[in-house]
């Protein structure tokens, strides 16, 4: 899908810590190997257990509107005419513990509301800069 | 460690609209540092310390040699960060005077946007990148989540869904800001009341925030000057004694997660100040705090244990923090919104005020006075202040 907030919108940096999260075309979420616990964003070490030993969980990508914050005024020139639009905050359901910023497309920014459930889409957009395919997560309003 | 600490000396400069300062940020610094010194009653030389926080421009050794300090004997500052630390400074200055390091530590904050460019805004000094965004901003800004507004505004909606809080409370908290802000000179709202339908009327920046939700950006700067009890029982003002001082943070209040998402991060300071002090929130006469916006300062107030936050709305309606013969008098000298945003430490020296007896709101016979610090970021700080040791 194209981007929410435009094809010139500011993208992520690609480093080692996001690289799965942006790219893998699959809604990833770092887990602990040892105590299996989830933590978003990735940090270096478990924050349950203290484990350095941490993977990268594929989740089937469905989740919840924890909370929903519609942003009508434009703190960025190019987000002039992309206002309003809503930035969520989600809970993924084979992730507990977890939270995920996004967007939501398949439903007007007023009417997006805590509980609501979510399917994860993606945007695809190329990385001029690291050459890659990037596979931004976003949500679906599901009815 | 046996004396207190005290604040013996506060400073400010006149506040300006955000750009406004006809001064450069280190010459407001100077100027609210140099009038706290002569608030105590000691000369810009007899300084011995400093202590900032969020504020990297305005550096020691650069006020050393413009105050003529011979002896420096301290300097340190907290986590970069913003005014979730300005009681954490406070607690530095108030724990090295009381090591006996230093005998006068200012702790201040000054700031000139005009001349630096916008704080707390993407595009100012934290930078868009040239179009990328790198570490944590990498999984935010590519979603418009940018500013302290947004983020805030995602933990207030969770917090008023959670508790059935409407926008009024919010509304309340604004009002307050503003009426008590009528009666102080100093105040860049004075003579500018705002009303219920104002407020309502007034657009949105980021729902549930309207305009008046946020604090507004200004220039100038403010300053206090802390030593010991005994050296600040000679000085020329009645010393306003630091009771205790905290900060907090929580296990995994770093990142967004479903537990703590409707959170200002003021529970476990909470915890902190009051397991510290050995009071409590009906021990408080007086209370400032930071109003980055208004519905995280609605969270902290539960959080600090002022009310449940099922009862919140009803403890800041009716007028309940207006004046001072409010329920609670609250922000008495107009608080960020409606006296002058100085990153908060203009809310310490009303603090200070409300103990000698010379706010422009005086609550009668202050013994305790508190201070909280900026809501929605860690670690959170907050201070009591007293009239007697
Ligand atoms: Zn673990």
């Amino acid at each position: 899908m194209k981007r929410v907030l435009g094809d010139n919108w500011v993208l992520p940096a690609l480093d080692d810590d996001n690289r799965a999260f942006f790219t893998s075309g699959k809604l990833v979420v770092q887990q602990c190997s040892q105590c299996e616990k989830f933590q978003h964003a990735p940090e270096d070490i478990c924050q349950s257990c203290q484990s350095f030993e941490l993977h990268n969980f594929e989740s089937q990508g469905q989740g919840k509107v924890e909370s929903v914050a519609v942003v009508d005024h434009a703190i960025h020139p190019s987000l002039k005419d992309k206002v309003p639009y809503a930035i969520v905050a989600v809970s993924v359901d084979d992730a507990p513990g977890v939270l995920i910023v996004g967007n939501v497309i398949g439903k007007a920014p007023d009417d997006i509301r805590i509980g609501d459930n979510v399917s994860v889409v993606f945007e695809e957009v190329d990385d001029e800069r690291s050459g890659e395919r990037l596979t931004i997560p976003q949500w679906q309003a599901v009815q | 460690m046996n004396d207190k600490a005290a604040i013996c000396g506060i400073g400010e400069t006149v506040y300006y609209n955000r750009g406004d300062s006809p001064h450069t940020e280190f010459q407001l610094a100077c100027m609210a540092i140099t009038a706290a010194a002569d608030d105590a009653g000691i000369a810009p030389d007899e300084i011995d310390g400093f202590v900032t926080y969020s504020d990297n421009r305005n550096g020691p050794t650069r006020l050393s040699a413009a105050l003529g300090i011979q002896n420096l004997r301290f300097a340190a500052t907290t986590w970069p960060g913003g005014g979730n630390s300005v009681a954490g400074a406070m607690q530095i200055a108030e724990s090295a005077v009381r090591a006996g390091y230093a005998n006068n530590i200012v702790v201040f904050r000054a700031i000139a946007q005009g001349q630096f460019g916008r704080f707390g805004q993407a595009g100012g000094s934290s930078g868009m990148g040239g179009g990328y965004m790198a570490g944590g901003a990498a999984f935010s800004g590519p979603y418009g989540l940018l500013s302290p507004a947004q983020r805030c505004a995602l933990r207030t909606a969770r917090f008023m869904h959670d508790h059935d809080i409407s926008q009024e409370a919010l509304c309340d908290i604004a009002m307050a800001c503003y009426a008590n802000a009528q009666s102080n000179p100093r105040a860049l709202k004075s003579g500018k009341p705002l009303t219920r339908e104002q407020y309502h009327a007034s657009r949105w920046i980021v729902k549930p925030y309207h305009l008046y939700d946020c604090c507004p950006e200004n220039d100038g700067a403010a300053a206090s000057i802390i030593t010991t009890a005994e050296r600040a029982r000679d000085r020329k003002n009645k010393p306003a004694y630091i009771t205790g001082a905290a900060q907090g943070d929580g296990a995994s209040y770093s990142t967004l997660t479903p537990d703590d998402l409707a959170t200002s991060f003021y529970t476990p300071v909470a915890e902190n100040l009051w397991g510290y002090t050995g009071l409590e929130p009906k021990d408080m006469d007086v209370v400032q705090f930071y109003e980055n916006f208004t519905g995280a300062v609605l969270i902290a107030l539960s959080e600090m244990g002022f009310a449940p936050p099922e009862g919140i709305e009803e403890f800041v309606s009716g007028g309940a923090l207006v004046g001072p013969e409010a329920k609670l008098p609250f922000n008495t000298s107009g608080g960020n919104l409606a006296e002058a945003y100085i990153h908060g430490f203009q809310l310490i020296n009303e603090s200070v005020r409300q103990i000698r007896g010379t706010s422009t709101c005086q609550v009668r016979n202050v013994e305790h006075a508190l201070t909280v610090g900026g809501p929605g970021y860690a670690p959170g700080s907050a201070i009591v202040l007293g009239a007697s040791q």
